[in-house]
C-alpha cells in the first residue's frame, strides 16, 4: 500500500535545535526515530540516499516473462562476480567501462528490481584488503532487501568470553535485553515455532511457515543426534499487525526469497513502513533524504556533539543541523567512518575515539561451506508450492555448547528444500533433448541445500581506517579495510563442511555438491563491532546504553556496538538494543541530563 | 530516464520488427536465427508435456539480448560459435548444419555435449535461462504453483 503522505522535503527547518538527530534510516535509525518520537522528542532523521517509490521498484509479483530482460538489469550495468572479490583489490569498480557497477548481491535473481536500492560501486569506492561490502543507500537502508532471519542472542553469546576465555563479555546479559526482544517481536511481527533452546531463545512468534516434506525428513533424522531444524524465524508478520496500517500480513507470494529481498506489501519488516511512518505520524519527526552526513560537529566549550554537517547528495550543497543529542545508525562501517571523520581539537582521533577502538574489533559471520543434495522420494513427485515462504529452515548451532571442538564458538545453517520457480539444477543436468528436459522436470523440487554462517572472532587488528587519498563521489575520504580471517574461522569452516556432509548422509540424502571454501570477508552482510560496547572506556567505545564514553550526547545504535558477532543474524538484536538505548536517552533528556 | 529511453527504443524496435515481418532480427542474420532456433529446440524440444524452445520463442529472446549486449565479445562468441558448428557439420557430414539430416544434427550435438564444448555450454545455459523464464517453461512444463497470493492453508507440514 503506497502512501503519499510520507514524502520527505528538502526544505526543512535548520534554524531550530532538534532534540535528536538520527543518522541513517535502516533498522537502527528507524528504530531510534520510532522510540524517540514515541517519547515526544523532536527528531530529525537524515538519510544519505533517496526515497524510492519502493513498491514500483520491487514489483514483487512480476513474472520473469513480463519483464523485457526476464529480471536482468539493462546492459550497461553489471554486478561483481564472486571471483573478482579475491583476484582483484578494491576499489572493484575502478577502470570499468560499465556505467554502473554493483556488489555481488545484484547477481541474485531479478537484479533489475534492486538496482536502485544498492549503491553504485563507482560512486562509493573503498580500498585495502579484499572485502565484499554490500550497501543500500536508500530510505530504509538494507531493510528494504534484508534476508529476514530474525534470531535472538543468549547468554551463551553475551557471556561467551567467560565460557571459553576469548575476547570480552558484553556489558549486558540476556535478562537486560529480553524485554526489548519481546517488544520488537510484538511491534514488528516474527514467524517461527517455539523450540525451548537455551542458546537460541524463542521469540513471541506469529504463525510459523511450514516445512517441506524433505525438510521434515531432515528434521526427524537430526533428532536422533539431538540436533534441530526449525522453520525459518522470519522477521515477517504472518498474522498481520493491528497497530500498523502500512503493512499487510504475508500471503506466501515468495518474491522476498526468490530475489535479493524486498516485499511490496511490507509483510517483511522494513524500516520505513515498520518504524518510520509510525514515527512520522506522531508529528515529531522530520525526515531529510539525500543528506550525506560527513561530520558530527562539536561544541567548542563542552566537547559535546552539537549537530551534524551534511551534503546534499544531489546538489552538493552543504548544511548544518543542530541537536541536543546525535544518534548514529548509519550501518556498522559507515558509523565508524563518520566517527573517524569527525576530528576536532577536543577529539583529535575522531569523536568518541579516546580509546582508539573506533574501527577496530570488527567481527561478522563467515560463509562459504554449502551442501546440496537430492531427496530420492521427491524425484517425480507431484508438484507442491514450496517457495512462497520467506525462508526455508534454520539449523541452529550445536558446537561448543557442552562439548569442545578444535575451534571456539559456533555456526548455524540456513537452507531450504523444494520446488522453485527457476530450476537451478538445469545447468548441471547433463545432455540435451527430450531426456534432458524430462530429467529437469522430474528433479525439480527434489533438491535440498544449506549453507553455514559462523562466528568470526572479534580481533583488534581486524579494523578499518580512512584512506588518506581516495575519496567518494562527494569528496569524503573512504574506508580502507585491514581485515582477514584467522585460524579459528578456517577450522570452523572445515568442521561446517564435514558436519553438513555427515548430517545429509545420515538422512539418506544423495549429496551432489559440496562447497568448502570460505567466501570473501563481508559476504554475510553482517558487519559488526567497530564501535563496541563495554564498561571499560579504555577498551570500548560506548557503554551498555550505546552512549559514547567520551561524548555523553552521542549514541551509536547500529551493529557497530556488538562486542562479539555470535552466529545469529544480527538485525533483531540491533533493534532490541537500540530500543533499550533510546528509552534510556529519552529518560535522561527528560531529566535534563543531556 | 536512461531506462525509459532504453525501453522506448526497445518498444520501437519491436513495432518495427512486426511491420517488417519475420525477417527483421536485431542481431542474428536470417540463417543464424534459423540455426539458433533449431539448436535451442534440440536442447529443449517439444514433448507430450509441453512446447519446447521454439514455441517459447527462445531464439527471438536471445536475438534481443545479444543485440544490446554491452560487451562486443559476447556477440562475437555467438557468431563464431554458430560458425564453428557449421564448420564441424561440414567436416562430419559434408554440408552445413541446417542442411544436415536430423540424425546428423543429433550426432553432432551429442559430440559437442560429450566433450563439454564451450559454445555448447553457452548455448545450453542461454536456452535454459530463456526457456525456464518463459510462460511455457514455468507453467506448462514445470507446473510451477507459486507466485500467487496463498489465502487458504499453505502447503507443507508443521513439526
Amino acid at each position: 500500500m503506497p502512501d503519499s503522505s510520507h514524502e520527505p522535503s528538502k526544505n526543512i527547518d535548520l534554524r531550530k535545535t532538534y532534540d535528536a538527530i538520527v543518522i541513517g534510516s535502516g533498522a537502527a535509525g528507524g528504530m531510534a526515530a520510532y522510540v524517540l518520537t514515541s517519547h515526544g522528542l523532536k527528531v530529525l532523521l537524515l538519510e544519505a540516499g533517496r526515497k524510492l517509490p519502493i513498491e514500483k521498484e520491487l514489483k514483487s509479483m512480476e513474472w520473469p516473462y513480463d519483464h523485457p530482460r526476464r529480471g536482468d538489469m539493462p546492459p550497461d550495468r553489471r554486478a561483481l562476480t564472486p571471483a573478482e572479490y579475491n583476484i582483484r583489490k578494491p576499489p572493484y569498480a575502478a577502470g570499468t567501462k560499465y556505467n554502473h557497477v554493483y556488489s555481488y548481491v545484484q547477481n541474485w535473481d531479478g537484479p533489475d528490481y534492486s538496482k536502485n536500492i544498492v549503491v553504485d560501486e563507482k560512486d562509493h569506492p573503498y580500498t585495502g584488503t579484499n572485502f565484499a561490502w554490500v550497501r543500500a543507500r536508500t530510505f530504509g537502508g538494507k531493510t528494504t532487501i534484508w534476508g529476514r532471519l530474525a534470531l535472538r542472542l543468549s547468554d551463551y553469546d553475551f557471556k561467551a568470553a567467560s565460557r571459553d576465555g576469548y575476547g570480552e563479555n558484553w556489558p549486558i546479559s540476556y535478562a537486560d535485553i529480553e524485554p526489548y526482544y519481546d517488544r520488537v517481536d510484538d511491534y514488528l511481527g516474527i514467524s517461527g515455532i517455539k523450540e525451548n533452546l537455551p542458546y537460541l531463545p524463542d521469540s513471541r512468534f506469529q504463525r510459523p511457515n511450514k516445512l517441506t516434506s524433505a525438510e521434515m525428513m531432515l528434521r526427524r533424522s537430526l533428532e536422533k543426534r539431538g540436533r534441530l531444524l526449525t522453520p525459518y524465524r522470519a522477521g515477517v508478520t504472518t498474522d498481520g499487525l493491528k497497530h500498523n496500517k502500512y503493512r499487510s500480513k504475508c500471503f506466501g507470494r515468495g518474491a522476498c526469497n526468490r530475489r535479493v529481498g524486498g516485499c511490496d506489501i511490507h509483510a517483511v519488516f522494513d524500516s520505513p513502513t515498520g518504524l518510520i511512518y509510525p514515527a512520522w505520524d506522531t508529528g515529531n519527526l522530520t525526515v531529510r533524504t539525500d543528506a550525506t552526513v560527513y561530520e558530527i560537529t562539536v561544541d567548542k566549550d563542552t566537547g559535546k556533539a552539537s549537530g551534524v554537517s551534511f551534503i546534499d547528495s544531489e546538489t552538493r550543497k552543504t548544511y548544518h543541523a543542530k541537536a541536543k543529542a546525535v544518534v548514529l545508525g548509519a550501518s556498522t562501517l559507515e558509523s565508524a567512518r563518520l566517527m573517524l571523520l569527525s576530528k576536532s581539537p577536543q577529539h583529535p582521533n575522531g569523536i568518541g575515539n579516546s580509546s582508539g577502538h573506533v574501527g577496530h574489533n570488527f567481527c561478522e559471520h563467515v560463509m562459504g561451506p554449502e551442501i546440496t543434495g537430492i531427496v530420492k522420494d521427491r524425484v517425480g513427485a507431484p508438484r507442491t508450492l514450496d517457495d512462497g515462504r520467506p525462508g526455508g529452515f534454520y539449523l541452529p548451532r550445536f558446537r561448543n555448547l557442552t562439548d569442545r571442538s578444535d575451534f571456539i564458538r559456533g555456526y548455524g545453517f540456513e537452507g531450504e528444500a523444494g520446488m522453485t520457480m527457476f530450476p537451478g539444477h538445469a545447468d548441471s543436468t547433463p545432455g540435451f533433448g527430450a531426456a534432458f528436459k524430462k530429467r529437469v522436470r522430474d528433479y525439480a523440487g527434489a533438491y535440498i541445500n544449506m549453507g553455514g554462517f559462523g562466528e568470526v572472532l572479534a580481533r583488534y587488528e581486524n579494523h578499518i581506517d580512512l584512506d588518506p587519498e581516495v575519496k567518494d563521489r562527494w569528496g569524503i575520504p573512504v574506508i580502507r579495510f585491514h581485515i582477514a580471517f584467522g585460524d579459528n574461522e578456517r577450522k570452523m569452516c572445515d568442521d561446517m563442511t564435514e558436519s553438513a556432509k555427515e548430517m545429509f548422509e545420515e538422512a539418506g540424502i544423495e549429496i551432489v555438491s559440496v562447497k568448502r571454501e570460505m567466501l570473501t570477508p563481508g559476504w554475510s552482510i553482517h558487519e559488526l563491532g567497530t564501535a563496541r560496547m563495554g564498561s571499560d572506556r579504555k577498551t570500548s567505545v560506548v557503554n551498555q546504553f550505546q552512549q559514547s564514553h567520551d561524548v555523553k550526547n552521542l549514541f551509536v545504535v547500529d551493529g557497530s556496538t556488538h562486542v562479539s558477532a555470535a552466529n545469529q543474524n544480527p538485525t533483531w538484536t540491533i533493534m532490541a538494543l537500540c530500543w533499550r538505548s533510546c528509552d534510556y536517552l529519552a529518560d535522561r533528556m527528560q531529566k535534563g541530563e543531556m | 530516464m536512461e531506462r525509459r529511453e532504453l525501453f522506448r527504443v526497445t518498444a520501437g524496435a519491436a513495432v518495427a520488427a512486426k511491420l517488417a515481418g519475420a525477417q527483421a532480427h536485431k542481431f542474428f542474420s536470417d540463417d543464424e536465427f534459423k540455426m539458433t532456433d533449431e539448436l535451442t529446440e534440440m536442447i529443449i524440444p517439444a514433448d507430450d508435456k509441453s512446447g519446447g524452445a521454439r514455441a517459447a520463442q527462445v531464439a527471438a529472446y536471445l536475438d534481443f539480448r545479444l543485440s544490446e549486449a554491452f560487451e562486443p565479445q559476447v556477440r562475437d562468441q555467438w557468431r563464431e560459435g554458430l560458425k564453428s558448428i557449421d564448420a564441424l557439420s561440414t567436416e562430419l557430414n559434408g554440408h552445413a548444419f541446417l542442411a544436415a539430416t536430423p540424425e546428423q544434427r543429433i550426432a553432432l550435438m551429442t559430440r559437442l555435449s560429450e566433450k563439454n564444448d564451450e559454445f555448447f555450454r553457452v548455448l545450453k545455459e542461454a536456452t535454459i535461462r530463456a526457456y525456464y523464464t518463459s510462460k511455457i517453461g514455468i507453467h506448462d512444463d514445470l507446473d510451477y504453483k507459486g507466485n500467487v497470493y496463498q489465502r487458504g492453508d499453505y502447503a507443507g507440514e508443521l513439526p
